[in-house]
């Protein structure tokens, strides 16, 4: 009786590596092709990549640089998964793989094509640019070169797991608002932005900020948590989108922009009823005239099918929401307390 | 009979009342018993968090304690109900000085948090709980003249620090209840993606091209109806629908069915019982 192959034992296999081609000046489509080459175990995506570019087709195009996750230049699809081709090994996606045996690598999304593998990294770029995504010291001129520039550990601590981004883009590529909106400011610019914005030794916090909530900017991130999830360094960057919003609201009001008089409706109305009152939602969020242009034709169609929420007044409060609100205003001034010994 | 605490999550009790009132209708035929948290309040809906860190600490504190007095797992049928909460509760669990100001409050309405119920999603019980061995053989009209686009969106699979049930890039347990019910599960990409609800409000055209690409895949795959565990992606993905696939230039249409409507389905309920004629898309 022959014992069955442990997989584990395994030290070597063919694996077929399905990697997108594209070359615009040639191409008038894009095509996949496959190498097939043996792998041990150990062996990194890029590896297998470099040896197929040396040993197979020269013609293969990808961006790489230190091989040790620390560049941030070789971002690409894995297995339909944006993750850096230098950290991620042969074995592990292989088990994850579809089609067994074969690992399909292509570009990252939401970033214009070049050849292959390589995107445009320059509108990444340009809006870093637009966000000012660097620190204008308050520091004066004079005193520069002079003296360090020191700040508290526990001011460090609110971005130190930003400071670990790499810009490889991968929280680019699997963005869901940017698919839709390339005009979007993107994750790792909010992640950026954040950063700058908690630096007690930055001058500009105020117009990036009023940059920040403009269109296209940090009101429009859909919570999907796909750029989190797929950071290579673990950093939590809904944490510092969320970070800008509650910034936006402390320092600019909660009028300021629809993002911010939404946001703000879940705050009031859990007070004053314990849960969200969903038919004044979208008038408090971009008043009477938009309600009334943009959802009218399915409010209609939500009467026919009695599915409308009930108007504020029926709007049937949780029980015991007297007790509630107490326990609910007492926090209130436990936040009133912390931003003035804050401010202290 | 198993027993929990049933979060109400304020859609579901507003625009997508089908949820809980199929729910109602089948959970003893599957041996549950779900005791309504009339009590509970809104959990902030992925907004309270960073309006006020505090008060979203407090609020699901509370949610979660009130379901800590029945010693009962709190069981949430919104999967942004569900992220939200879990999510204050990993923060709390996590930082004790936060634990003891939260509870220090609470303690007036006679009330402890301290981390011992589980906040799980209906899915995870049918799954888990329920099994679907069990499933299976109560099914009465099983699904198998549908084709099924399962369709998790986030906040079931993301942040999977805070959720950790299904794998976030290739979820099943929608998948197995499907196949448990007697229905075909269609390859499906958009499975693990975004409805684009949570902006629908604020940036309403990025939102609407996102619920279309799900929609568009599931339309060309020849899906009979889209399947969801979330309200919220229903009232995106059925609510929006026609506004969304008229922009895309799309003219067939797509039904959106909840999970607790598909369990109701093969157990041989109504579509009229379970609700399914209050849907937009018919």
């Amino acid at each position: 009786m022959t014992a069955p192959i442990d997989q584990h034992n395994e030290t070597k296999k063919d694996v077929t590596f399905r990697v997108f081609r594209f070359n615009p000046q040639v191409d008038s489509k894009p095509y996949f092709d496959d190498y097939t080459i043996s792998v041990e175990r150990g062996i990194t995506v890029l590896r297998s990549l470099n040896y197929i570019k040396e040993h197979i087709d020269a013609s293969v195009s990808f961006r790489a640089f230190c091989q040790a996750g620390i560049c941030g230049s070789c971002g690409m699809r894995i297995n339909g998964l944006s993750q850096l081709a230098c950290t991620t090994q042969v074995w592990d996606v292989l088990v994850k793989s579809k089609e067994p045996g074969i690992i399909k690598i292509e570009p990252l999304r939401n970033l214009p094509l070049i050849k292959d593998l390589i995107v445009d990294m320059d509108p990444l770029v340009d809006k870093m640019k637009h966000y000012s995504n660097w620190i204008d010291s308050t520091m004066p001129e004079a005193s520069m070169g002079q003296k360090e520039f020191l700040i508290s550990e526990e001011e460090f601590l609110r971005y130190d797991k930003a400071t670990d981004c790499i810009l490889c883009a991968s929280c680019v590529s699997e963005c869901s608002i940017l698919r839709a909106n390339k005009e979007y400011v993107s994750p790792a610019v909010l992640l950026k932005s954040y950063r700058m914005n908690v630096d007690s030794r930055d001058a500009i916090h105020e117009p990036r900020l009023a940059e920040l909530v403009k269109d296209h900017g940090v009101w429009d991130c859909t919570h999907c948590y796909r750029c989190q999830e797929a950071c290579v360094k673990s950093i939590p960057i809904m944490d510092a989108i969320h970070g800008i919003r509650e910034d936006a609201i402390e320092s600019r009001g909660v009028k300021d922009t629809s993002g911010a008089k939404h946001a703000e409706a879940f705050m009031s109305d859990i007070e004053k009823k314990g849960k969200l009152i969903e038919a004044t939602l979208p008038i408090r969020t971009n008043g009477v005239v938009w309600t009334l242009q943009n959802l009218l034709p399915m409010a209609v169609k939500m009467i026919i099918k009695h599915r409308t929420p009930p108007p504020p007044p029926l709007v049937k409060s949780a029980k015991g929401i007297k007790v509630f609100r107490e326990l609910f205003r007492e926090m209130t001034e436990h936040v009133k307390q912390d931003h003035k010994s804050h401010k202290k | 009979m198993k027993r929990y605490a049933y979060y109400l999550s304020c859609i579901n009790e507003s625009m997508t009342k089908e949820v809980d009132r199929s729910i109602e209708l089948w959970q003893k035929e599957l041996g549950l018993e779900f005791v309504k948290l009339h009590e509970g309040t809104c959990c902030g809906g992925s907004n309270l968090d960073y309006v006020s860190p505090k008060h979203f600490a407090l609020v699901n504190a509370r949610n979660i304690a009130l379901a800590e007095k029945m010693g009962l797992d709190l069981i949430v049928s919104c999967n942004t109900c569900l992220m939200t909460i879990r999510s204050a509760k990993k923060k709390l669990d996590e930082t004790p000085e936060l634990k003891k100001e939260v509870n220090d409050i609470l303690k007036k309405e006679g009330l402890e948090y301290r981390g011992t119920s589980q906040v799980r999603h209906l899915l995870w019980v049918l799954v888990d709980d329920v099994g679907l061995d069990t499933i299976r053989k109560k099914v009465k009209v099983p699904l198998k003249k549908y084709r099924i686009a399962p369709f998790y969106g986030c906040h079931i699979l993301r942040p999977s620090t805070v959720l950790g049930h299904d794998n976030p890039v290739d979820p099943t347990s929608l998948d197995q209840l499907i196949e448990a019910l007697g229905g075909q599960t269609i390859p499906y990409k958009h499975k693990n993606r975004c409805c684009g609800f949570h902006t629908l409000l604020v940036a309403e055209q990025e939102s609407l091209n996102v619920a279309a690409e799900a929609l568009q895949e599931a339309i060309q795959a020849k899906a009979d109806f889209i399947v969801t565990p979330c309200p919220l992606c229903h009232t995106s993905l059925d609510g929006y629908q026609a506004k969304a696939l008229k922009h895309a230039g799309v003219e067939t249409s797509i039904p959106i069915f909840h999970i607790s409507e598909m369990v109701g389905l093969a157990l041989g309920y109504t579509e009229k019982q379970l609700g399914i004629k209050r849907h937009i898309v018919g």
